[in-house]
């Protein structure tokens, strides 16, 4: 089996573009959150949420023309190409037949979608725009991304929800343990959208104005987007070009609840980090920082919580959430959480949980490393990715030993 | 009277359906998660289902006491009173 | 080779619900012998495989059931008097869209095919891939519908919130049915169903389980038929879901006696911007699953292609440049219609479905192509002594 690292690192979030104003996001806990400009919110009682407003496909896209791709594809895209530059790579020397991409994703084209259907509205279902529906299809999200660096490997597109991101880094990492290809784009995509806006409104799981993970008082998720994308490859490959290398991917683990579509289940969330552990071949106490699901509900906290603490015991690693930050990113959110982890591995710090302010009573002995960025040793990061469907996924990133 | 009310038989026929129930089955004192296994999703949408029938607004947060069909019916009146 | 066999599958299909009902579909429709045009020949190619024998497309139904919204034509290839509470009852079924209830229904009938018994000591073993273009595109279309047409936005329904989540059929299967092992969503259109098959088929070999259900669903829609209709596509919408069984062919505790079809090799590549750099990538697919699966290219006597339209050889044509030969083909299409990301699941069934006649075994190619570039084919061998005499 091979070894995968981690060289390469695009984040497009609403908390900076690009791997150095991502980690300044992190590091200062900068806030994403603004109000909605990308649909007419206004009949919403909450109209926050963090879009990435200073997006600008044209200025990062080379070859993939916007105005043939959706939104959510033009992220993944971009935040590929941006890892790529990031890792110093020049294609030219990789066969491009094994070199593939693979993207998560929780409502893929949302925005197309969204689009088509105010069409119907107006017009009827015949009034719908060809050229929009063509673009529909969630497969483009990873195709975006293999049209725009040229990629003839896998262009796979998992839609596993809000954990797809995991998933996507899980089977890039097979496909390059077992030989299958020697460097992998892995991350995930979503946009801001209106019917997810409302959904989790209606659930009473959106929260007004600021997102605050483990707080006491938290009270819910605002809604995210952008793209994540790392480039992994396998150590060799890494080594030989002479790559800088952040990180190792040292494995992951998957299950599902089969209980209820969109409550969190304890047990299955700890069996979930019990495999992630067994794949990776750690400990829990080798466990530095776990890098939260966090959305900022009442029950997904709670819950997360306390299968951290039955599976820990009494050594729990800080667990913050980038979520108080970027808002909860959907297919995008453990791609940025795998991204946060590598940057924490990197460079030594813990991001913060910002907006934080009351402990909660019921989390004892959870640091959630409030507010303010830590400097830390970091050789071991837990990346919590749960899901609707309880698609769980866990992914373990290391330092190279 | 509950028993009376015509608006009774109507909610007995929405929380019936939410709840994914035969309408005879539904009892007024059953509750409904401990006897037929709703979740907070079935709540809220039997909510939103009075909301639009009875053209009343009922606050998110006396959710917990709705549990079963007489505590509904007891909210539709009293949500309705000073209505219609 | 994968080491990885089928034990059992099911299909809901037009046909009807369960391999029976496909089987004799595809029994009843008469073959006709068609000569490809001349551009399906390669350069190179021999024709000694045999001439393409496909049956005569399937004549559609009346599906103006299943729409209130007015449809563009008002035939297509659907299981009109489909009705999820026939199969699984009305609790938890009510809150299903159609393309949920279609998975559901052929996850459990694949199970009992199978003869798997899913209980406490194996469910966490045991898992979902579900292959999809994008969920149902009416849960999720109708769902932003509301929000523009309530005279409040957020006037929602929460219980259909989850439907609008790609991942809500395998999620839901894995509820109705109690799998607790890798769960996952393959959103890849045409291809999703060979991407399911290799995600399902990396799962067990990786060991993170030891049994998956793989498969692919789309739903009949009025979403799905305008799509067709605007895009200008040939074939009428069809849907169906197909899943099967797949487990390691060492683990004796879930296989048992019932060995239908062994996945031989499985390959996937892009042509970026499709035409002639997609052609390469399906021709380079063709060729490294034949070294994989150690076979004779000649072996391979019929392909099953997603190609839609009359004079398509999309698929047909590099794999033929890759086979050195001209096989067979089969257009599954002609029997289900356009049911995109189930093609695929369709043309295995229905591979599985022909008796077999030969002691050796058969060996068939599955193809897929999306319109960006996305390739992926199967090679799958189907053993003589599981056919559907064995039932």
């Amino acid at each position: 089996m091979n070894r995968v690292v981690v060289t390469g690192l695009g984040p497009v979030s609403s908390i900076g573009i690009g791997v150095s104003a991502f980690t300044d996001g992190l590091r200062e806990g900068r806030s994403g959150i603004s109000p909605i400009r990308s649909f007419d919110a206004s009949g919403f009682p909450h109209r926050n949420a963090g879009e990435v407003p200073g997006f600008r496909p044209e200025a990062l896209l080379r070859r993939i023309d916007p105005a043939r791709w959706g939104r959510s594809g033009q992220f993944a895209a971009a935040a590929a190409r941006l890892a790529l530059a990031d890792s110093g790579l020049d294609p030219a020397t990789v066969a491009v037949d094994r070199a593939g991409v693979v993207v998560g994703t929780t409502s893929g084209e949302s925005v197309v979608v969204e689009a088509v259907t105010a069409q119907q509205v107006e017009a009827g279902f015949g009034g719908m725009d060809p050229d929009l529906l063509r673009q529909v299809p969630a497969g483009r999200l990873a195709h975006a991304v293999s049209t725009e660096l040229e990629l003839a490997g896998e262009s796979l597109t998992l839609a596993t929800a809000c954990s797809a991101s995991n998933y996507a880094i899980g089977y890039a990492y097979d496909t390059l343990a077992t030989g299958e290809a020697d460097v992998m784009f892995a991350g995930g995509a979503d946009s801001v959208c209106r019917w997810a806006h409302a959904g989790f409104f209606r659930l009473g799981a959106l929260t007004a104005d600021a997102c605050s993970p483990f707080d006491r008082d938290r009270s819910g998720i605002l809604t995210g987007e952008g793209g994540a994308i790392l480039m992994l490859e396998t150590l060799e490959h890494a080594r030989h070009r002479g790559a800088r290398i952040y990180a190792e991917v040292l494995g992951y683990g998957l299950n599902c609840d089969a209980n209820h579509p969109v409550a969190p289940d304890r047990a299955s969330i700890a069996a979930c980090m019990r495999a992630a552990h067994r794949n990776a071949s750690i400990k829990p106490e080798d466990v530095d920082y776990i890098c939260a699901h966090g959305t900022g509900t009442p029950a997904n906290d709670s819950v997360e919580a306390q299968a951290i603490f039955d599976v820990f015991g009494d050594r729990v690693p800080p667990v913050s959430s980038i979520k108080s930050m970027i808002g909860h990113t959907m297919g995008a959110a453990s791609g940025f959480g795998a991204i946060a982890g590598t940057l924490a591995i990197a460079h030594g710090f813990l991001p913060p949980t910002i907006n934080w302010a009351n402990p909660d009573p019921a989390l004892v002995g959870l640091d959630p490393v409030p507010n303010t960025a830590r400097q830390a040793s970091v050789r071991v990061v837990q990346n919590n990715g749960f899901a609707f469907g309880g698609n769980n996924a866990i992914v373990l990133i290391g330092a190279v030993e | 009277m509950t028993q009376t009310d015509p608006r009774m038989a109507e909610l007995r026929e929405i929380v019936a359906e939410v709840l994914e129930l035969e309408p005879e089955e539904l009892t007024e004192t059953g509750d409904f998660a401990e006897d037929y296994q709703a979740d907070s999703l079935r709540a809220i949408e039997i909510l939103a289902r009075l909301d639009k029938k009875f053209k009343i607004e009922i606050p998110q947060s006396e959710l917990p006491q709705l549990n079963n069909l007489k505590a509904v019916y007891d909210a539709v009146v009293r949500h309705s009173a000073g209505q219609a | 080779m994968t080491g990885v066999v089928i034990t059992g599958w099911s299909t809901v299909s037009p046909a009807g619900v369960g391999r029976a009902a496909l089987a004799a579909a595809a029994a009843t429709v008469p073959a006709v012998a068609t000569v490809p045009a001349a551009a399906t020949v390669p350069v190179g190619a021999s024709a000694g495989g045999g001439w393409p024998v496909e049956p005569l497309p399937a004549a559609p139904v009346d599906v103006t059931a299943l729409s209130d919204e007015p449809l563009p034509t008002t035939t297509g290839h659907a299981l009109v008097d489909f009705d999820v509470r026939a199969h699984l009852g009305r609790k938890g079924t009510s809150f299903y869209d159609r393309a949920t209830a279609l998975a559901v229904v052929a996850c459990g009938d694949a199970l009992r095919d199978a003869a798997v018994q899913v209980d406490d000591g194996n469910r966490a073993r045991l898992g979902v891939v579900l292959g999809t273009s994008l969920g149902s595109f009416r849960s999720t279309s109708d769902y932003t519908r509301e929000t523009l047409v309530q005279d409040k936005p957020y006037l929602v329904n929460p219980v259909l919130f989850p439907n609008t989540v790609m991942n809500c059929a395998a999620g839901q299967a894995a509820i109705r049915h109690g799998l607790r092992g890798v769960n996952a969503t393959v959103a890849t259109g045409p291809l999703a169903f060979l991407d399911a098959l290799r995600y399902g088929t990396n799962a067990i070999a990786r060991g993170y389980v030891d049994a998956m259900l793989v498969g692919a669903v789309e739903e009949f829609s009025p979403h799905r038929a305008w799509t067709t209709s605007l895009t200008g596509q040939p074939v009428p919408t069809g849907e169906a879901a197909a899943v099967f069984l797949l487990a390691r062919a060492d683990q004796s505790g879930w296989v048992g006696p019932r060995r239908e079809a062994e996945v031989l090799a499985l390959a996937t590549a892009y042509g970026p911007g499709g035409g002639p750099a997609a052609d390469r990538a399906l021709t380079g697919c063709v060729t490294r699953a034949v070294r994989r699966a150690g076979i004779d290219p000649a072996e391979i006597t019929c392909v099953f292609t997603g190609e839609t339209g009359p004079e398509d050889t999309d698929e047909f044509a590099p794999a033929c440049a890759a086979l050195g030969h001209v096989p067979a083909r089969m257009r599954v299409s002609r029997l289900f219609g356009r049911c995109d990301a189930a093609t695929g699941g369709l043309a295995l069934a229905t591979f599985l479905a022909a008796p077999p006649t030969d002691a050796a075994g058969r060996l068939a190619l599955l193809t897929a192509r999306s319109p960006d570039g996305g390739t992926a084919v199967a090679i799958v061998r189907g053993w003589p002594d599981a056919g559907p005499a064995d039932r």
